[in-house]
């Protein structure tokens, strides 16, 4: 028996052994998702001098870890200034990308705009067909956007697929509720601000998600078009950390000092993680329903 | 209510994406001469010594110096840590003709740019630098980025030769009365007295005879260079037999079918790791530090350099590696490995020698090469992190704040160009290299006499064989998991399965690739 919403349901025996198979399944997916993340954990907190398998570190006891991994991480002026710069790119490039996505999208949706399938071509082609990277370096090159942050988020500023996605959600919305605007004398920017947008939590949630995460990570651009190191983000830096043991043969000396390498790699992912993981919980409820939403239309 | 947080949003939305790309921090790369200052500015991509630690502070003296002693805004950029990833970025400013007047670049990459024209000859600045020239760039390294009798790049020595060795468990051999191995038949009965007589006494089968991970280069391929000292007793360590006699690829020779052998035995007897597939470099330092294993080639500074070791020290006090000479194969053959004499290449773009910066660039090496840029770029500010000893070798000791000591995680950043600067001469090997007392056993260390016990030993000479043509990606994929196949029992180890997978890797290629080695390496003079 269940009680769902003051409800009570009665499950049949069939019922408890199906539910009973969605736990198990559930749970052991929960397994494979929780070891790895336990591992990278206890490897951060794992002392220099632990003798043992990796298993054995796993279930070391939290009073014999040791912090010096983090310790040294927060006292590396290059970690602090990367964090600082992935934070600056992380709302400069959603705040940018919602933007300019969020009215290009509606602009999509309107079904009686002039010449929308060709303007809906025009948008796909390049999904379909990636400049690749050279064109996209000497833009940014001629654009004199090298170094500078935006050089990250301002040419990847819309993603076709999320705007496409969010153009699925504005045309779910009911015409009526715009008309009912425009009959009142309401412009179209009005009608986006005042009746589309309240109506979107959800996807512009889910899509900014999208766009941070895309944001946080991106190692590829930052490494091309950032020269003045002052300016690398977090992903370079955590590359770096995660090389650094293979690539400097001068192994007498690093930059982290008692902790070990392997200690040092764990904790910077892990942190360099946080954020996200701060995030998704604020965001999952939007989350859920942003995307199905967009996929549901009729 | 609502109605107003929306207008806010909406406002903060508007504000803010209007602003980002001007608010975004950064400033546009300007190579451009600062006109009538009389200051060049030069823009430098360098490898940094250590990638994780960040750049140079804004306040660095060696900025400083460079620009009112000479003239040079010097505007830094350090590559990534990846050799690949280095490779990309090169390559994209190389396409969109926008390469920094100096930068380091690897081989292979650097080819491709003097092909394109893209990279300029460097033959007058050698005059300029004499004093750098001297120290830094000798034939060899002339002949290294000679091509079409004009020199396209800067070789300056790179990591040290022959600086890895084979070590063994002395403790172990004593505590077992074993003597140190000589022959490949001793070393297996040591590997097996080290995996089953429990050498450490604590009642555990928890340790093995033999320690390695998997690290293959284009010169040290199939099952890279932890394997050497095996496949040396054999006569196939490395990727190329370089010798005039025997010019070819080691796999396609007889005795290299026998040297797997071996291992494949080592494999079935369980006296290596288990994990030595799995282990990446930190796991396999990791291991010989917590006394898996009691053999292993290793690197003399991941050895014996004071952090590396004291891990080693505090779980084992009683504990002790040595270097030992490579195993002896049924032929007489031994060796640690194959050694190359590596540089890195700096390059001066086209469009810099057409700026006329070359006179600046080489005055800036001139100045990396004096006494002040040396030690300034080697190791910092003289009393501040550096001090000198008798022997005018610099130490961290007798400093007035020791945490200001260039051996300090933290003071890392002020030392990033010094691979520019360092040649491998004896004051950086005595500086690097110190003799300490372990911590916890008190025992003396010094990863310098480590490394020349190790330079000692047998070794093989492969220079100019990281030069050769590597094999294409498939071949190469091939060639690595074939390997492991025979050593994991998926392909049968014998005569017959062997030969025909050697024909495959020939049909796939090999033989082709073979060609190629041997013909650049004969027009190259490799062959010894």
């Amino acid at each position: 028996m269940a009680n769902i919403k003051g409800t009570t349901i009665r499950f049949t025996a069939a019922d408890r052994f199906f539910y009973s198979i969605i736990d198990f399944l559930m749970i052991a997916v929960l397994i494979i998702v929780a070891i790895p993340m336990w591992s990278t954990i206890t490897l951060s907190f794992r002392p220099n001098h632990f003798i043992g398998t990796n298993l054995e570190g796993m279930f070391l006891m939290p009073w014999k870890w040791s912090t010096a991994a983090y310790k040294a991480l927060l006292g590396n002026r290059g970690f602090i200034l990367s964090f600082v710069n992935s934070f600056k790119i992380l709302i400069f490039g959603v705040t940018t990308s919602l933007f300019l996505t969020i009215p290009l999208a509606y602009v999509l949706s309107v079904k009686t705009l002039p010449g929308r399938k060709l303007l809906n071509v025009f948008i796909l082609l390049p999904y379909l067909f990636n400049i690749g990277m050279i064109p996209a370096y000497l833009v940014v090159t001629k654009l004199g956007l090298t170094n500078h942050l935006a050089a990250i988020f301002l040419p990847a500023a819309i993603s076709t697929y999320n705007c496409l996605i969010m153009r699925g959600f504005f045309e779910g919305i009911p015409d009526e509720l715009k008309e009912s605007a425009r009959i009142d004398g309401a412009p179209e920017w009005y009608v986006l601000l005042r009746i589309i947008l309240p109506l979107s939590k959800p996807i512009i949630m889910t899509i900014g998600l999208y766009y941070g995460v895309t944001f946080w990570n991106d190692f590829f651009h930052a490494m091309l078009y950032l020269n003045d190191n002052k300016l690398q983000p977090l992903p370079i830096l955590l590359r770096n950390i995660l090389m650094a043991s293979g690539m400097n043969e001068y192994v007498e000396a690093n930059a982290f000092g008692e902790a070990s390498v392997q200690a040092i790699k764990a904790a910077s992912v892990f942190m360099s993680a946080i954020p996200m993981i701060i995030a998704y919980p604020f965001i999952q409820k939007y989350f859920t329903r942003g995307t199905l939403l967009g996929s549901v239309k009729g | 209510m609502k109605a107003m947080m929306m207008k806010t949003a909406a406002a903060i939305l508007l504000a803010a994406g209007i602003s980002a790309p001007v608010i975004a921090s950064g400033k546009t790369d300007s190579g451009k001469d600062k006109q009538g200052s009389g200051t060049v500015t030069l823009q430098l991509w360098y490898g940094a010594a250590v990638t994780e630690a960040g750049p140079p502070p804004a306040d660095w003296k060696a900025l400083k110096i460079i620009r009112e002693k000479l003239n040079i805004d010097l505007v830094l950029t350090a590559l990534p840590s990846n050799e690949g990833d280095q490779d990309v970025k090169v390559n994209a400013a190389g396409a969109a003709n926008v390469l920094p007047d100096l930068f380091m670049v690897r081989r292979d990459a650097w080819l491709n740019l003097v092909k394109m024209g893209l990279v300029a000859p460097v033959d007058s600045l050698y005059a300029a630098m004499p004093n750098r020239t001297k120290i830094q760039y000798d034939e060899d390294s002339r002949a290294f980025t000679t091509i079409g009798g004009k020199s396209y790049g800067l070789a300056s020595p790179g990591s040290i030769a022959k600086n890895e060795g084979l070590l063994i468990r002395k403790d172990w051999l004593d505590k077992l009365g074993l003597k140190v191995p000589v022959t490949t038949d001793d070393l297996l009965a040591v590997m097996k007295a080290f995996t089953f007589n429990d050498p450490d006494g604590n009642g555990k089968a928890d340790t093995y005879g033999y320690g390695a991970f998997i690290e293959i280069n284009n010169f040290e391929e199939g099952l890279g260079r932890r394997f050497d000292p095996i496949m040396g007793a054999f006569g196939v360590a490395g990727t190329w037999n370089m010798t005039k006699a025997g010019a070819g690829l080691n796999v396609r020779k007889a005795e290299y079918f026998d040297a797997i052998s071996y291992v494949k035995k080592m494999m079935d007897e369980k006296v290596i790791d288990p994990n030595w597939m799995s282990y990446k470099k930190d796991d396999f330092r990791g291991a010989w530090k917590q006394g898996r294993f009691g053999v292993m080639r290793e690197q003399n500074a991941a050895f014996a350099a004071e952090a590396n070791y004291a891990p080693f020290d505090k779980n084992f006090p009683n504990g002790e590696w040595i270097v030992i000479d490579p195993p002896k194969g049924p032929k007489g053959k031994m060796s640690v490995g194959v050694y190359t004499q590596a540089y890195r290449i700096y390059a001066v773009s086209a469009n810099a020698a057409k700026q006329g910066k070359g006179p600046a660039i080489a005055k800036l090496l001139e100045w990396m090469s004096s006494d002040e840029g040396y030690f300034l770029l080697g190791w910092g500010e003289k009393d501040v992190n550096y001090a000198l000893d008798a022997n005018g070798v610099p130490t961290p000791t007798g400093l007035a704040d020791p945490n200001l000591a260039w051996t300090k995680p933290e003071i890392q950043t002020i030392t990033q160009l010094r691979n520019m600067v360092y040649y491998n001469g004896e004051i950086e090997l005595l500086s690097r290299y110190p003799t300490y007392k372990a911590p916890t056993s008190g025992k003396t260390m010094s990863a310098l006499t480590v490394m020349r016990d190790m330079q000692k030993r047998a070794w093989t000479v492969a220079i100019g064989s990281d030069a050769l043509v590597p094999p294409n990606a498939d071949l190469k994929r091939f060639y690595e998991q074939g390997v492991l196949e025979f050593l994991t029992g998926k392909r049968e180890l014998t005569k017959t399965v062997w030969t025909d997978w050697v024909g495959e890797f020939d049909k796939m290629g090999g033989l082709d690739w073979e060609k190629a080695g041997i013909a650049k390496a004969t027009e190259s003079g490799y062959l010894k």
